[in-house]
Parts: C-alpha cells; structure tokens; sequence
C-alpha cells in the first residue's frame, strides 16, 4: 500500500492535477465491494458521480483502465 | 512482489473532478465485483491525499462531477 507521501512523488513525477488518495487501510476499497480480504486482493474498477453523489457509471476489471467510457459519460453529464 | 510505479492514465475533464484511490493488494486470486450500481448512492468517505490533506467525497456534492478510480497496483509493472 502506497502512503500519501508516495502518492505524492509519483503524483509529481507525472503531473496528476488532481487528489491521488491513500486507502492504507482498504476500508474504502471494501465499501466499494473491491476487495477480497482473504487474500487482499482488488479489483480495479472506475466509478462516474453526477453532482448529486449518484453513480451513473461503473467500469470494472482491465477495462477499468481504459478512461474512454468515463469520458463518454462525463460528457454528457450536466457541468 | 508487487511494487512500484507504472503509469497512471487519467483525463481531466472540465467540469469533472477525478479521484484516484491508490491501493495494492498482496495476493494474485481473482478479485470481488462491486455489489454498487448504476442509480446507488456512492459511499463517502474521507481519505488523503498525496499532499497528506484529507479529501472527502461528499464535498464535491452539488458542486462537480466526480470519476473515482480504484487503481489497483498503479505503481506497479503489474
């Protein structure tokens, strides 16, 4: 598990613009139903919000890292 | 051992704000699914950042659009 002052050099050795957080505890990633804590063990996965908090998008597995969809999504999306 | 750093594809999209929850687990068998879904109410939570200050989603309410991503071994080869 990474800590917040990793995040930070990495954040810095890529230019992420925007907050890059720690779960050191997994707590959040269990919320979220991504975890397997037998084996500690997670999934990858990527969760679109509207303004409301509401989930109007989810992307799970590899294709999680692909941002094609959440873009599609954010694009329709009030701003 | 799974360490260390790859690259972390992320967009900026105006009028959205991303959230990348950085995490890494310690074994190799299959992961869960979300029980989450399309119309549910995303959990809060509060968590830091790499600045080492605490974010917390709900802040973003009525005010941006949020992508949460869960970047399983994103500082990692793997």
């Amino acid at each position: 598990m990474d800590s917040p002052f990793a995040n930070q050099r990495f954040a810095e050795d890529i230019g992420v613009r925007f907050p890059l957080l720690s779960d050191m505890t997994r707590k959040v990633t269990k919320e979220y139903g991504l975890l397997n804590e037998e084996w500690s063990v997670a999934r990858r996965a990527t969760f679109v919000l509207d303004k409301t908090g509401k989930i109007v998008h989810i992307e799970e597995g590899n294709s999680a890292v692909d941002p094609t969809g959440a873009m599609m999504i954010c694009s329709r999306l009030k701003k | 051992m799974l360490r260390r750093l790859t690259t972390l594809s992320m967009l900026a999209l105006a009028g959205t704000t991303v959230v990348a929850v950085a995490q890494q687990p310690l074994g190799q068998p299959a992961p869960p699914s979300t029980h989450l879904k399309v119309g549910d109410a995303a959990p809060d939570f509060s968590l830091r950042d790499q600045n080492n200050q605490p974010v917390k989603l709900s802040d973003f309410r009525a005010k941006k659009n949020v992508v949460l991503a869960f970047y399983v071994l994103a500082f990692t080869g793997g």
